[in-house]
């Protein structure tokens, strides 16, 4: 085969694919059938269910009736100081979580992409805490911030700055930042490999080309990598905001949301409410409101983004 | 990728990969340490990294107590079958996501966003009722079709990312030459999804080989149980934990995904795109 | 051409998946049991020590040896995750026969009518061995939820060596301290780089609604059928006594607040810390991690007006929906006649509810290693109001304990926390 740049015959075969279009539609329905038919079964219905469970009263309980309140459960969020409180608590930390993942794992997959030495091992070691089993990465990093014997303080204490000791997870200042850098660890291993995978398909002759041109490694970074590579940002940004604002169970092991309701994510206030309470209907109806509220978010972002790439 | 780098430039490079893997990776140093040491040496006030009298016992604690050579096996069958059903269902669907604008993917895409958001502890009850009347409760193969369920909109997501990226012309220019559509998947577009195809075989094994809580509610019999749950009986009442044991038991449960991924990482290079056009 | 190749592909596909479904369709998938052989019982265990996770196994082991008609298989569940697992095999119509949890819990799940009344079930005999405020503690709606067979009584572990230093000698097991002593010997204890106490808070609420049975203080008061959040005098002494000896007197920790009762151990261990109050299961640790040439005490629990605290006992019950809770019953008796009870407690380091049973343990042992204060302690523990409240956990998880961490941080003052404390109560109590 040649290279792309000898061939300038595109529109021959835009031309050629035309009377295919009806085929085409049947092969879209055969490809998405696969992954379609679990999808519906296993998340469709579920889905629903739940959705509907946020207009009723559903309790826990054997043979327990269940009737629908319409939006009763809303007109109660509304007053709900402590779930918009949590609700604020919650943004602060996908946010936070999303944008500093993103960031960091950009310039690691930018680095693991060079020919540098021990790459191979290098690249291994990066993905450690997404291999780690999840039971013992909350007891570990209890054991960092842990105040008396934890490997942070320890390594203040070491280098002789013990100013700089702190009970991290117990502060009221300290608790939303510490818990925020262990949800950055947790989850930078997986953006990496996706962003580094992206940066794969950057074509090097482009960056060839805009060597010789003379133009800078930031403005080749700016120019060439980045455009190249926002649909793959798009989707692993926005997918980790949604995981983030969504994951609870380190945040609960480290803090139970604590001191005094500092980490108090939202998702851990729906899950006790469903599950500890045993109130179905009003942790559904929390969940609505919150898919809503980050739809609306999203849909900001991606229709910016998607602008911007094309 | 930036050309010539300067040695000031070189040095920097490393220096910043040097924190980066301080900062991932410390924790094997640490389940390496704590694996090996004994009770007494697990609440020191100034803990050491290398134990004073280093010792075995937790690992025979470990397998003898809890058959986790049995549930790595398990977790193995069934987190290799995600990884693969996940990425051949994902492909062609993802590769029609991409390609053909049509209501039904962008329906696809988004329903498969609003199923992450949804609170998941509302959706586990539903599920697992399904998977009873479907005879699938207390089977491995209940539990690889909710982690290929699960697993599908990250690798959708980011597999029609990927193709996205292949620059169309690139198919078109190889049908022009005579290919025919299913030479051209094969020939241009999977080579050059490669790099997406291991993410998302990683992610698909990783997630499976970790996931704990249906696991835990699906699967009855001891003698299917996962490696996570078997990992999660070291843990007791209100954080505290046998931690020995459990630190020798999640040190091998950590490297079979660090030896998968490091098989693999080596085809996150091999797609360049240059690479693959030239043939 | 073009199309059927691409529905070839397709359509293996779309078999790889429903052939799996089909395949374990034809697989084990059923979970209906034979009409005839043997009674299958599921006991989920929540054992986790070594000790008593093999006194457990061997206990099943027995029973199924000499039992060939009702075979129990044993399944080990895990702290963390069994609320989670009961309410989703319970809402799936999937129990266990017989499940191990503790009775602040199974309140609920008894109100919701997925836990078996027992009261007809148990013999008079495992009746008569517990005290009849233990079993109010498993007792809603005057149906018995479970049988309760583990008690965690709160005492005081010192370092000897310490106690010795600052001339201070060993209460006897059935004389303890009272607070104002105990208070006054954590001043003594105290110097720099030392602290009397580390009163280890993360789950505060249960804590001090615990201890607060000392002064009498119930928080919950139902009168005429509403029950509603009070704070009184009797309410606020435990809260203020802990928030002086860490802010006035400093002869407690401030660092350890946020600490559960193993994660003091270091600075215990480290002489950091002289005393902690606590379960009478940390002693286990002390066997197990204290340094060489450490030596421990178990002191006895801290009196106020009494030395009442807050029964939250360990439980069996059996799952409503079994098909055969005669026979878990049975096998219930047998788990828990004296003998076995016994065993099961000193697996765990705990003080066993039959009274009978403590009387074993503590021949069986010679009162060694905190024995002796373990089974006196048993007297004290009893039912505590709030244990009885419906919407405890609600009011817990949003109110009490962000208040309480609010005031033992020094946030907020005695007088705000009562407030919060008695709002949070007439928002969930409705």
């Amino acid at each position: 085969m040649t290279t792309l740049a000898e061939r300038p015959d595109v529109t021959r075969a835009g031309r050629s694919r035309r009377p295919n279009r009806r085929s085409d539609r049947t092969a879209i329905y055969l490809l998405l059938l696969p992954s379609l038919l679990p999808i519906l079964v296993l998340s469709v219905f579920p889905l629903l269910r739940g959705i509907y469970l946020g207009f009723t009263d559903a309790r826990a309980g054997r043979n327990v009736d269940v009737s629908f309140t319409g939006l009763e459960n809303y007109r109660e969020l509304l007053g709900d100081g402590l779930f918009w409180n949590s609700f604020k608590i919650g943004l602060l930390w996908a946010l936070g979580v999303t944008v500093l993942q993103f960031l960091l794992a950009l310039g690691l997959a930018l680095l693991l992409n060079q020919q540098l030495r021990f790459r191979g091992v290098a690249r291994v070691l990066a993905v450690v805490p997404w291999a780690m089993p999840p039971v013992v990465v909350g007891i570990l990093w209890k054991l960092v911030y842990h105040p008396d014997a934890g490997l942070l303080n320890e390594f203040f204490h070491r280098i002789g700055a013990d100013g700089l000791r702190t009970n991290w997870l117990g502060d009221f200042s300290t608790a939303l930042p510490a818990v925020i850098i262990v949800g950055v660890w947790a989850g930078m291993p997986q953006t990496t490999v996706v962003l580094l995978a992206g940066l794969q398909g950057v074509a090097r002759e482009l960056h060839e080309a805009a060597a010789v041109d003379g133009a800078s490694a930031w403005h080749r970074f700016r120019h060439v990598t980045l455009p190249a590579l926002t649909p793959v940002i798009v989707a692993i940004t926005s997918l980790d905001f949604i995981w983030n604002f969504n994951s609870f169970g380190l945040v609960y092991v480290l803090t139970a949301g604590g001191p005094g309701g500092k980490t108090m994510l939202p998702m851990l206030f729906a899950y006790e409410e469903a599950f500890r309470y045993g109130n179905y209907g009003y942790a559904a109806a929390l969940g609505n409101v919150m898919v809503v509220i980050i739809v609306a978010l999203l849909a900001v972002y991606l229709r910016r983004r998607m602008r911007e790439a094309n | 990728m930036f050309g010539k780098t300067s040695r000031v430039g070189r040095t920097l490079q490393y220096l910043a990969l040097a924190g980066y893997l301080i900062f991932l990776g410390f924790p094997l140093v640490w389940l390496l340490s704590t694996a090996f040491k004994p009770p007494r040496e697990l609440v020191q006030l100034h803990p050491s990294l290398i134990p004073t009298n280093p010792t075995t016992q937790n690992f025979v604690q470990a397998f003898t107590e809890q058959e986790l050579g049995r549930a790595a096996l398990n977790s193995l069958q069934v987190s290799l079958a995600s990884a693969v059903l996940t990425v051949l269902v994902a492909m062609p669907a993802s590769y029609a996501l991409a390609r053909f604008r049509s209501k039904l993917g962008t329906a696809a895409l988004g329903w498969v966003l609003l199923s992450q958001l949804f609170p998941f502890v509302l959706l586990i009850i539903p599920i697992f009722l399904i998977l009873r009347q479907v005879g699938l409760a207390n089977t491995h193969a209940g539990l690889v079709l909710i982690y290929v369920v699960w697993a599908l909109p990250f690798a959708l997501w980011m597999l029609q990312g990927f193709v996205r990226n292949i620059p169309r012309e690139l198919e078109e220019a190889a049908s022009v030459d005579g290919a025919t559509r299913l030479q051209v998947l094969r020939r241009v577009v999977f080579p050059l999804l490669a790099p997406g195809i291991v993410a998302t075989a990683l992610f698909s094994f990783i997630s499976a080989w970790n996931e704990f809580f249906f696991a835990l509610v699906l699967v009855k019999t001891p003698e299917l149980a996962t490696l996570p749950v078997a990992l999660a009986r070291f843990v007791g009442i209100e954080g505290t934990a046998r931690l020995g044991p459990l630190a020798a038991g999640s040190l091998l449960a950590t490297l079979p995904s660090l030896i998968f991924f490091a098989f693999m990482q080596r085809r996150l290079s091999s797609g360049s795109l240059a690479g693959a056009v030239k043939g | 051409m073009l199309r059927t190749r691409f529905r070839r592909l397709a359509a293996a596909t779309a078999v790889a998946v429903v052939g799996l479904g089909a395949l374990a369709a034809c697989g084990d998938g059923g979970d209906d049991e034979a009409t005839s052989g043997p009674v299958k019982l599921r006991f989920l265990s929540l054992a986790w020590q070594k000790e008593s996770l093999q006194a457990n196994k061997d206990l099943v082991a027995k029973w199924n040896a000499e039992h060939p008609d009702i075979q129990v298989e044993y399944v080990q569940g895990d702290w963390n995750s069994i609320h989670d697992q009961l309410v989703t095999s319970f809402e799936g119509g999937d129990a266990p026969d017989i499940v191990h949890y503790e009775a602040s819990a199974i309140g609920e799940f008894s109100k919701q009518g997925y836990l078996a009344d027992l009261s007809d079930l148990i013999s008079d005999d495992l009746k008569g061995q517990i005290d009849q405020g233990v079993w109010d503690t498993v007792t809603f709606d005057d149906k018995v939820a479970g049988v309760p067979f583990l008690l965690e009584s709160q005492v005081v572990i010192a370092n000897k060596k310490l106690l010795d230093a600052a001339g201070i000698a060993v209460p006897p097991a059935d004389g303890g301290w009272t607070w104002d002593e105990f208070q006054a010997n954590a001043q003594k204890l105290t110097k720099p780089g030392q602290y009397g106490v580390a009163w280890a808070l993360k789950s505060p609420t249960n804590r001090v609604l615990n201890l607060a049975l000392n002064f009498d203080g119930k928080f919950f008061y139902t009168d005429g059928g509403r029950t509603e959040v009070r704070i009184g005098d009797a309410e606020k002494e435990v809260p203020k006594r802990i928030h002086d000896m860490i802010y006035t007197t400093k002869s407690a920790s401030p660092e350890a607040l946020g600490m559960s009762g193993a994660d003091t151990l270091p600075g215990f261990f480290g002489g950091k810390y002289a005393m902690l109050p606590g379960s009478v299961s940390l002693r286990q640790q002390m066997v197990e991690q204290a340094p060489e040439g450490f030596e421990w005490v178990t002191l006895p629990p801290v009196k106020g007006l009494s030395t009442k605290q807050a029964a939250n006992p360990q439980t069996l019950s059996i799952a409503e929906d079994s098909k055969h809770k005669k026979q878990a019953a049975e096998f219930l008796e047998y788990f828990l006649n004296p003998t076995n009870m016994a065993a099961l407690a000193k697996g765990d380091w705990l003080v066993p509810t039959g009274k009978q049973a403590n009387e074993e343990l503590v021949k069986l042992t010679g009162g060694k290693q905190g024995w002796d204060v373990a089974a006196d302690s048993a007297a004290d523990l009893t039912v505590a109001p709030f244990q009885m409240a419906d919407g405890y956990p609600e009011w817990k998880t949003k109110y009490a304990t962000p208040a309480l961490q609010q005031y033992f941080a020094n946030k907020i003052t005695l007088d705000q926390l009562a407030t919060q404390l008695v709002d949070g109560g007439k928002q969930v109590l409705r």
